[in-house]
């Protein structure tokens, strides 16, 4: 910085002051290694500290129920099978779907290929395994993501996932506003729980049942490479929704995928 | 005979190498790169999963998914830490050095990505991650960063600023 101090300048008053100032103060006008000092600890506080408020922020986001794993799923972490009623035809591929409640593009392949999906795993011709991710709750600053799979699961346990599923992607609200507990409870009456059932739904939603497992299936899915929603999965391998955009497109490559 | 001026008995330089235009484009620097800095870096406060997952979006073959998602959580703090610094004008060489190296660091990560194929967004205002093929923005991306970097390289070649307060604290 030396180079570029300037020179004394006759004429300019406040410019000797300071230099008064500096030699008085031997070299800097207020000392210069105490003000850097301050400066780079106030630094590291900032950024130390903004850190571990981030990761205690984040972990108090990801604990906040029960541990439970849904039936069918082998473990934390893991998928959810759905359509374990139906006898699979032998060879039946297996499509694994990871989707967030929130992600509009989710909505979007709902609308477009749900409907494929189902009437194809209802036959037994593919093994629908759901991957329910909750990573847009930390983007859009809410908790519905959570909620709503925490809701989807407590539907699992009367049997009535997909139907709930399909409730909340139809129902889908715009971007950011998220689900109420209110509407979740109607997506649940909805989806065929009623009486004594919906209450066993409401304990658990409330309890927060499959939280720890909704969280863990975001952890895992995003180890195993999944980048963005939806991501589908087709025995193992990347679908591109490009090339898999149509019902026709979609029911050609799990027929090529029989073995 | 003439009164006193600053230029005294050199021959006066064409107004836009006075030192007071220097000074005045130096401000503009320390601000356009301090705001974005600042901006960038709140953008991702309050997001910790976004943020590590927008720099794990790069994938990068030396950062594990840990080291990355610890970057990820520290870059906003730094980011606004040199962000004020630049805005205030205090410490302004060291700031804008640190600032101008993380852009030229972006600009390399950017590109990288790009170059592999990959499909992110670059998460410099927060968002990042995967998005469709034709939805990246790599030129602008790396445009815009690179704009950053040459303000950053102004101050670090001419730290010297109006209305800073190295000036006042310090005398230049």
């Amino acid at each position: 910085m030396a180079k570029n101090s300037t020179k004394p300048r006759p004429g300019n008053a406040r410019q000797a002051k300071i230099q008064a100032a500096q030699k008085a103060n031997g070299g800097g006008g207020v000392n210069k290694i105490v003000v850097a000092t301050v400066v780079v600890v106030v630094a590291i506080v900032a950024v130390v500290g903004g850190v571990i408020w981030m990761e205690t922020s984040q972990k108090n986001a990801v604990t906040g129920g029960g541990n439970a794993v849904p039936a069918g799923a082998a473990g934390l972490g893991a998928g959810y099978p759905a359509f374990t009623d139906v006898k699979a035809v032998a060879g039946a591929p297996t499509l694994d779907v990871f989707e967030d409640f929130q992600c509009p593009a989710c909505k979007a392949f709902e609308d477009q290929l749900g409907p494929t999906v189902e009437s194809l795993a209802k036959e037994g011709k593919v093994k629908v395994v759901y991957h329910v991710k909750n990573f847009l709750d930390d983007n859009l600053r809410n908790d519905s993501s959570t909620k709503a799979g925490n809701a989807a699961f407590c539907a699992a346990d009367a049997g009535k996932f997909q139907e709930f599923h399909d409730q909340a992607y139809a129902n889908q609200p715009s971007e950011g506003a998220g689900f109420t507990d209110a509407q979740l409870k109607g997506f649940a009456s909805a989806a065929g729980i009623t009486g004594s059932a919906l209450t066993t739904w409401q304990q658990c939603y409330d309890a927060g049942k499959y939280v720890d497992y909704v969280n863990s299936v975001e952890k895992k899915s995003f180890e195993d490479g999944v980048r963005g929603t939806p991501t589908l999965r087709l025995n193992g391998k990347d679908l591109d929704l490009g090339q898999v955009g149509t019902p026709e497109l979609l029911t050609q490559a799990i027929q090529d995928a029989t073995k | 005979m003439s009164t006193s001026t600053d230029e005294v008995g050199t021959a006066p330089a064409p107004w836009y190498r006075s030192e007071r235009v220097l000074d005045v484009v130096g401000l503009a620097a320390r601000l356009f790169l301090g705001v974005v800095l600042v901006w960038a870096g709140f953008a991702k406060v309050g997001r910790p999963l976004t943020s590590q997952r927008a720099v794990q979006a790069y994938d990068l073959p030396f950062l594990s998914l840990d080291v990355a998602g610890w970057i990820g959580l520290a870059l906003p703090f730094l980011e606004i830490v040199l962000g004020v610094l630049l805005v205030l004008g205090l410490f302004t060489r060291p700031a804008a050095i640190v600032g101008t190296l993380l852009m030229v660091v972006f600009v390399i990560g950017i590109s990288q990505a790009w170059a592999r194929g990959l499909t992110i967004d670059c998460g410099c205002f927060g968002g990042g991650g995967q998005v469709g093929a034709n939805e990246t923005k790599y030129p602008q991306e790396i445009a815009r960063d690179a704009s950053f970097a040459l303000a950053g390289a102004w101050l670090w070649w001419r730290p010297r600023t109006l209305a800073s307060l190295d000036r006042v604290l310090f005398g230049h």
